[in-house]
């Protein structure tokens, strides 16, 4: 199905700009020269697939291609399927609301291998199981052998438990985090040398929008960081899902430490924003991939109660993770440079804001140069669409 | 007179036995008691009037003082309903004097009568034979076989938190059902009809009735039948006349008709990917029926094979074998498990028994089998043992694969489905049960054929509602229409 080629020209971009150059640096006051980074706009009417793989190559090409960042490497790419297999809104397939979409997902893949990437892992950690991911892809209705004939050598892992790995791997959130201090992750998320999060572009019922930095929230897995963990070691398999990140009513099993200040408010709103930020600090993004062809307004999954199924057409990519997420707000109609109380974060700390002052990126479009369709042509209002 | 498999069965307490009971039992009062006499008048059979409802199951001697009375008492009740047309079977839970009363009840024109356990060959009646669940003889049961200690279907009461529905530990919520039951009946005591006894929910009221036409649907759909039994409220409220209570005695009725409208779907075969041996007796009973019963609430296709059938059994159309017990197979039924598995079936056994020097790999680090290639197949093993029926129950699911999947829900809720196909194979039914209390919506139902045209048919409705369904790789997808408590798509054609 994923067959298409287009000429690639030479690396321009500022490649991992945001995955280094901040690691040093004090936390506050670091917005005004937290990195900027080029940002691709698409236009994608349908998620027919050659549409789709040229709408993205075109984008990555904008981007400065893809080789000097894949060639030879093995890449992690987490993708964004929330909730459960068969939980669907309304009749919708999963794709055309709250998952990435199948098409948006194997067109990426076909154009790294493309690109030259080694070794393609996709992983995501669905909600309190430890089914091999591609069961859970299968049983949601998906074709698994699409992804894997995609590109040369594509694995899946289920990163909510150790999976095949032998221990977690410790990430340390550098110059210190916002929420916890480190932590402890599937073995995936080390072993690759890229990592990309390829997410729907959507909003978010806790922390207003969620997009490329807001998918990472999922990489945690739920035999530490679940509700049902025990304390003084990971579960074995997962057997919940994450609500107690949101709410603070426990603290992770150990090792994973416990969160700095226990006496900051339990609120996900608070919460949530800080753990996204401390994740991709931690383990930084390296290419951001947004699927806004089709989804929905009102939340982020079946469990909010009011969707409304919706087709901005829109593909949004981008190698520093906070310019990409600040442009899709700016093209869901938010402002990026809001605060907690104005849209989209009316009840959230925003994460935009919290990134940059963590120096991961800049969210002020002023200086994201944005390429390929201009925002104007695809900003839309996600509120009142 | 023989034992009918056409008999629709209901039970219809009444008499001076019944109110012994309610008295021993300390659940009578004066409204109960006139309950109990109403549904001794004749009268009363006029509820069955324009119903399928062709057999009453009275209580007739349980050894005491009032047996006389009961069988003098029931005499206008069996006279009138025989001129209807209605079959009596009596039940009797005397010891001694058994061939006495059996002779009594032939007398005053029972039927059958209905006897606990094993019974000798002959009476001056038929018997029906009744078991608990767990002490079926299966070899010599009578033709109809009745079986107590089943569940009311719906969401267990472990799942709900006020009116919410929680998660179970599947991650589904906890379905009630007897439908594995009923097809592992099927399988052990083929060409026999089974009764399942049991009684609504005592908290049922008119107001909030309990779920009759569940109660009817998941004992038909998998081919068991239902004796039928009311509430307190119900039968105190239907000989009176009460609106309320009549509509809900309508609408069970008109469950019971729709079945009764469709009794070639008995003779219909329910597919499977994945068979399921054991003999389910004795050391083997718990794992067995326990796999069955979780492998239903998880959507997996099954088919049921006892193990001293497994060399007749065929295996087409499998994708799977799980040989449940710990006995190892016959010579000749290693042969026919080997070449299932080397022309590409895969084999899930507790021991390995494959060839030896095969080198065996994980499939993926969450289950916990070594994974032997034998042939085109291969044979799966648990690490440890067939220790834990749930945790078997998951490993098959995802062993055997999705990929495979005859059929599959979307926005699932607390529903449950089967997929039968007819000898010619032209005809297939998906039975979708919804086990909530309340209608369920935007469902979705993916086949794994690629018929695009179906036909929706549920109680309630006369003509069928004919769908289109869009294509979903490798099948095609149907949106269903609100579902109450049951409906069926019905595919005709010849790419089943």
């Amino acid at each position: 199905m994923i067959n298409t080629s287009f000429s690639r020209r030479k690396f321009i971009g500022a490649v991992g700009a945001a995955t280094g150059a901040w690691l040093a640096r004090p936390l506050m006051s670091l917005a005004n020269t937290a990195p900027a980074s080029r940002v691709a706009i698409g236009q994608c009417h349908s998620y027919a697939t050659p549409e789709v793989v040229d709408a993205l190559a075109r984008m990555f090409d904008q981007l400065g291609g893809l080789t000097k960042l894949v060639g030879g490497k093995t890449v992690a790419i987490k993708v964004n399927l929330t909730g459960g297999a068969t939980e669907r809104i309304d009749y919708q397939p999963v794709g055309v609301t709250h998952w990435t979409h199948p098409d948006v997902l194997g067109a990426t893949i076909h154009l790294l291998g493309k690109a030259g990437a080694r070794r393609i892992r996709l992983l995501e950690s669905p909600q309190a199981t430890a089914e091999p991911l591609d069961e859970f892809m299968l049983e949601a209705g998906w074709n698994p052998q699409e992804f894997t004939s995609a590109a040369t050598k594509v694995e899946f892992e289920n990163t909510n438990y150790l999976g095949w790995g032998k221990k977690y791997s410790h990430f340390i959130v550098p110059g210190g985090g916002l929420m916890f201090d480190s932590y402890y992750l599937n073995h995936s998320y080390e072993d690759c040398d890229v990592f990309v999060s390829v997410s729907k572009m959507k909003e978010h019922g806790t922390t207003g929008m969620t997009c490329s930095m807001k998918n990472c929230f999922g990489i945690t897995p739920c035999t530490i960081y679940g509700e049902k963990a025990p304390k003084d070691e990971p579960a074995i398999l997962p057997t919940s899902g994450r609500a107690s990140l949101h709410n603070g009513n426990r603290q992770p099993a150990a090792p994973a430490p416990p969160e700095i200040n226990p006496s900051s408010p339990r609120e996900g709103g608070y919460r949530v924003p800080r753990i996204v930020v401390d994740l991709v600090s931690a383990r930084p993004i390296h290419l951001a991939v947004l699927d806004g062809i089709e989804t929905i307004a009102g939340g982020e999954g079946p469990w909010n109660t009011k969707h409304k199924l919706i087709k901005p057409g829109v593909l949004v990519a981008g190698m520093n993770c906070v310019s990409t997420d600040a442009v899709c707000a700016e093209i869901m109609g938010f402002d990026p440079m809001a605060a907690r109380g104005t849209a989209p974060f009316e009840t959230a700390d925003s994460m935009l804001q919290l990134a940059e002052q963590k120096g991961l990126g800049t969210r002020d479009l002023k200086r994201i140069e944005v390429v390929g369709t201009p925002i104007s042509k695809v900003r839309f209002n996600i509120r009142t669409a | 007179m023989n034992l009918d498999s056409k008999w629709v069965p209901m039970k219809w307490p009444c008499g001076p036995l019944e109110v012994a009971r309610r008295n021993k039992s300390q659940t009578i009062d004066t409204d109960l008691k006139e309950t109990i006499e109403a549904w001794g008048q004749p009268a009363t059979l006029g509820l069955l009037k324009g119903t399928p409802i062709n057999c009453l199951i009275v209580e007739w001697a349980h050894g005491g003082p009032e047996d006389s009375g009961q069988q003098q008492a029931l005499k206008p009740l069996l006279e009138v309903g025989r001129r209807l047309g209605i079959s009596f079977v009596g039940r009797i839970e005397a010891k001694d004097g058994l061939e006495g009363a059996i002779e009594t009840g032939r007398a005053a024109g029972l039927s059958a009568v209905l006897l606990a356990g094993p019974a000798r060959e002959s009476y001056a009646l038929p018997v029906i034979q009744e078991f608990p669940r767990d002490k079926v003889a299966w070899e010599t049961t009578s033709p109809i076989f009745s079986v107590t200690d089943n569940v009311w279907p719906g969401v267990g009461l472990e799942a709900m938190k006020e009116d919410t529905v929680m998660a179970g530990p599947t991650g589904a919520p906890w379905v009630r059902t007897n439908g594995w039951f009923s097809l592992l009946g099927h399988e052990l005591a083929p060409g026999k009809t089974l009764w399942l006894d049991f009684d609504p929910p005592d908290s049922s009221s008119l107001a909030r009735p309990a779920a009759y036409g569940l109660a009817v649907a998941d004992s038909e759909a998998y081919a068991g039948r239902w004796i039928i039994s009311l509430d307190d409220k119900l039968r105190a409220a239907l000989p009176k006349g009460n609106p309320q209570a009549m509509g809900i005695w309508a609408k069970l009725c008109e469950s019971i008709q729709f079945f009764e409208n469709h009794r070639e779907w008995r003779t219909f075969k329910t597919q499977g990917v994945l068979a399921v041996v054991s003999d389910f007796r004795g050391d083997n009973a718990f794992m067995s029926t326990e796999l069955l019963n979780l492998i239903t609430r998880r959507h997996v296709q099954y088919q049921i094979i006892e193990r001293a059938q497994l060399l007749s059994a065929p295996t087409q159309g499998l994708k799977a074998i799980i040989w449940v017990d710990k006995d190892t197979p016959s010579a000749q039924q290693l042969s026919k498990l080997d070449t299932f598995t080397r022309q590409g079936g895969l084999l899930i056994t507790p021991i390995y028994w494959g060839p030896a020097g095969v080198k065996p790999y994980k499939r993926d680090p969450s289950i916990p089998y070594n994974v032997y290639n034998v042939g085109k197949g291969e044979m799966a093993v648990p690490e440890e043992g067939f220790l834990d029926p749930f945790q078997v129950a998951g490993d098959t699911h995802m062993l055997v694969s999705h990929r495979n999947d005859l059929v599959r829900l979307y926005n699932p809720g607390t529903m449950n489905l089967l997929s039968d196909i007819d000898q010619s194979h032209k005809k297939r039914l998906i039975h979708i049960l919804n086990y909530s209390s309340g209608p369920a919506s935007s469902v979705v139902l993916y086949v794994n054929s690629k018929d695009h045209l179906g036909r929706i048919v549920m109680p309630g409705t006369k003509t069928p509602l004919t769908i289109h369904g869009t294509a979903a790789s490798p099948g095609t997808e149907f949106k269903l229409p609100t579902v109450a408590d049951y409906c069926a798509l019905l595919l005709e054609g010849s790419n089943l």
